[in-house]
């Protein structure tokens, strides 16, 4: 057993620190520590988004012919540690994780020249139009529905879940093309090129946080071209579970930002007042608290560690759904955590000062600003991506007859 | 990076795996627990013909210079098979503490330890849970050049058969720690042997004015000795896990109840996922803080993460056997409950997870 990186990676995270200690604006600096979501504000986000293509570094975990780093895993992870550790604004994962590494796989040529570059410069942002009313996790139970009219579809029905669709300028989406044979079969994977078509309208929800980041988007004999479908007509489904991949396979490790999550919670804790007197950090149980969350995350860490090395762990057909269920539930403890430091200071509504750029002081400390929206947004997590109760399925499904 | 066994930690795996499957199935191991005998002198002679008595000792003192991966891959298996012979106490404890002093009575008994001729056993817990060797309160009086010892230990493992015992206490009040060597002969100690709820021997020792000599040079490496017995010991919990989750699955797919096995339920599915998910967590953290302490790089922090995330996820993992083995899960008969009694143990023994968590959290 051997658990040391390469002597040389250790000059190529003094690289990566000095990158991240002086690129960055402080616009985006502050959006880094005003992220409370998966989802980072989206005009500094971007921002820092151009910075890193720039540099070259925007899409480590694609192929290097199309303008991925060819770093190794082990660079990689280096790289999710030190960008956590600097606070960043992380970069929106439905172009660069979604739908860009889907067309790497399967797309047509011209669909890669089309789409993959302004993927990479940060020009286009693609939402993905999956959910609907009725369609959670049960995704094969979808009803939008699109009637093939000489070189379009006509698509009819709504999506909802559409993350930052209000930013968006391109979609990609799962649509109905046939009622024949299993619900699975009768489903079409399109791309669309505008979100502004006629018969197209997105209208933002408002979250339990107080933001907009969901969006409900709804069709009405909205005309869309055929050329945008990737795959054949009625076999979305596969190219829907190909993307899947992508989507909870992780690659991108989680451990550091909740480490990184800890480490404010203990800062704060050093600085709040216990109930029984002292400081909340002294607290027996706080400390109980927080250090079986932190233990809990150093397995995580260990998991995502074996899991970089080739380890069998990662062959596992249960690891993509163990990796989204460890991670999305230490989330939520981890927020949980910190609303809990906050306790009463958490509570005033403060969606002015969360704003970056905003001139409006925070009541109390930045931490206590983003405990509670961070808290309330990352109830999602076990919902997303397939709800864990959905993992869970599939997990018990590979321990039966282990 | 690299957490996988060896080629030849493998093959010493395939090797103790098949005497183990052989010789100590859950029936045998049940006799030999009911039987006067504390544990199997068979069993340890073959540990002894393996080369894991000499395992992790260095070869100028007879030893193999195996690495803590290489016991680590060997316990694992004792967990699986519910081992009741004392290797971590007697071998990753006693033998190393003696392994850790030049002086030439620990060199002899070492020397007799490696060939299966001599049983030591390691005197440390006080009552309280002790982790930390801050916390050993026992105190050592020296008379002349040598020292006598007062007070009980408890849970001393192999403590009533043992040919010698190593005692951690402190070399007068609020003095250093010491290690100190007694023999089985020496005068005014009692010991009250038991069986544990895992199904080993134990003793209770109580010494009164008992003629102990130090081993100078071991107390250095109390806190390594400790570390690499923690993690020998969470190898033989995660061990357990693994067996319990693959009988828990197997049950779960053959009972039925309403027509159908109960592992259709998604409730019942749902604990296999989380019993799944648990040991994963333990054994890549195993894994992991085995690599740490194999390349120098493990602290403090890191053996209590691996000692709390064992003792709190191997609990979790029991009670779930049991409640979807249902009634028969209640029973003596079958091993779920003796997998969760020796997953209990390897809690307890060196500090609780309630006690190691905190200790993270203190940072």
């Amino acid at each position: 057993m051997n658990i040391d990186f390469a002597p040389e990676l250790e000059d190529f995270r003094a690289q990566v620190a000095e990158f991240f200690a002086t690129a960055p604006t402080p616009a985006i600096r502050e959006a880094g520590r005003k992220t409370t979501s998966v989802f980072a504000p989206f005009k500094e986000c971007m921002e820092w988004h151009r910075i890193l293509y720039d540099k070259g570094w925007v899409a480590p975990h694609w192929p290097e012919e199309y303008g991925g780093t060819g770093w190794s895993v082990e660079q990689r992870f280096i790289f999710a540690e030190e960008y956590r550790k600097a606070d960043l604004p992380p970069l929106l994962p439905q172009s660069l994780g979604m739908v860009g590494p889907l067309l790497i796989d399967i797309g047509t040529e011209e669909q890669k020249a089309k789409y993959l570059e302004p993927i990479l410069k940060g020009e286009d942002f693609w939402a993905q139009g999956y959910s609907e009313p009725n369609s959670g996790s049960d995704l094969a139970s979808l009803s939008c529905r699109a009637e093939p009219d000489g070189d379009d579809y006509i698509i009819n029905g709504s999506k909802i879940w559409t993350t930052y669709a209000h930013h968006a300028n391109r979609m990609f989406m799962l649509v109905r093309t046939s009622n024949e044979g299993k619900k699975q079969q009768g489903i079409t994977f399109l791309l669309l090129d505008r979100v502004d078509y006629p018969g197209m309208e997105i209208r933002p929800i408002v979250g339990l946080d107080g933001f907009p980041e969901q969006c409900e988007v709804f069709f009405e004999d909205c005309r869309v071209p055929q050329s945008g479908r990737v795959g054949e007509e009625n076999d979305g489904w596969s190219v829907a579970k190909h993307l899947l991949k992508h989507e909870r396979g992780g690659g991108n490790a989680a451990s550091p930002t909740l480490m990184r999550y800890c480490e404010r919670a203990r800062a704060a804790a050093a600085e709040t007042l216990s109930p029984f007197g002292g400081k909340l950090s002294e607290d027996p149980v706080f400390q109980r608290d927080i250090g079986e969350l932190e233990a809990d995350i150093a397995s995580l860490a260990h998991f995502e560690k074996l899991a970089i090395s080739g380890h069998e762990i990662a062959r596992d057909p249960a690891f993509p759904s163990m990796n989204k269920t460890i991670n999305s539930e230490l989330v939520q403890r981890a927020s949980t955590l910190m609303a809990q430091v906050s306790g009463v200071d958490g509570l005033a509504r403060q969606l002015e000062a969360l704003r970056v750029g905003s001139n409006v002081e925070p009541l109390g400390s930045e931490f206590d600003l983003i405990s509670m929206p961070l808290y309330l947004n990352s109830r999602a997590t076990t919902i997303y991506a397939g709800s864990n109760e959905v993992q869970r399925d599939l997990i018990a499904r590979t321990v039966a007859g282990s | 990076m690299d957490f996988s066994f060896t080629e030849e930690q493998e093959m010493l795996r395939d090797g103790v795996g098949k005497y183990l499957e052989k010789n100590y199935d859950f029936e045998t191991r049940q006799a030999l627990v009911r039987s006067e005998e504390p544990w199997s002198q068979k069993a340890w002679q073959q540990f002894a013909e393996f080369g894991l008595l000499a395992l992790p000792f260095a070869e100028e003192q007879g030893g193999l210079g195996g690495s803590i991966s290489d016991c680590v891959a060997v316990a694992e298996l004792f967990g699986k098979h519910l081992v009741i012979e004392p290797y971590a106490a007697s071998i990753m404890l006693a033998g190393a503490a003696l392994a850790a002093s030049d002086d030439g009575p620990a060199q002899d008994w070492l020397e007799k330890v490696i060939a299966g001729e001599a049983i030591a056993a390691f005197a440390y817990e006080e009552g309280a849970g002790t982790a930390a060797p801050d916390m050993v309160a026992m105190i050592a009086e020296p008379v002349g050049d040598a020292f006598t010892l007062t007070g009980e230990k408890r849970l001393v493992v192999a403590g009533g058969e043992a040919d010698c015992l190593i005692v951690v206490a402190r070399r007068g009040e609020d003095g250093p720690l010491g290690v100190f060597l007694v023999e089985k002969t020496a005068q005014r100690m009692e010991a009250r042997s038991y069986t544990t709820i895992d199904g080993r021997s134990a003793a209770n020792i109580r010494f009164d004015a008992t003629p102990a000599t130090l081993l100078d040079g071991a107390e250095a490496a109390l806190d390594r000795i400790l570390a690499h017995a923690i993690i020998v010991q969470s190898a033989e919990a995660v061990g357990a896990m693994g067996a319990l989750l693959a009988l828990t699955s197997d049950y779960a797919m053959t009972r039925k109840q309403f027509g159908v096995p109960i592992g259709t339920f998604q409730a019942v599915a749902h604990r296999l996922a989380d019993m799944k998910i648990a040991y994963t967590k333990a054994r890549a953290t195993l894994l992991y803080t085995t690599a740490m302490a194999e390349s120098g790089a493990v602290k403090p922090r890191d053996i209590a993460i691996l000692k709390g995330q064992v003792g709190k996820l191997g609990k979790a993992v029991g009670e779930a056997a049991i409640q979807t083995h249902g009634g028969v899960g209640m029973t003596d008969e079958l091993s779920v409950s003796h997998y969760h009694k020796r997953l209990l143990a390897c809690d307890a023994m060196f500090g609780s997870h309630d006690y190691h968590l905190r200790v993270v959290g203190q940072g």
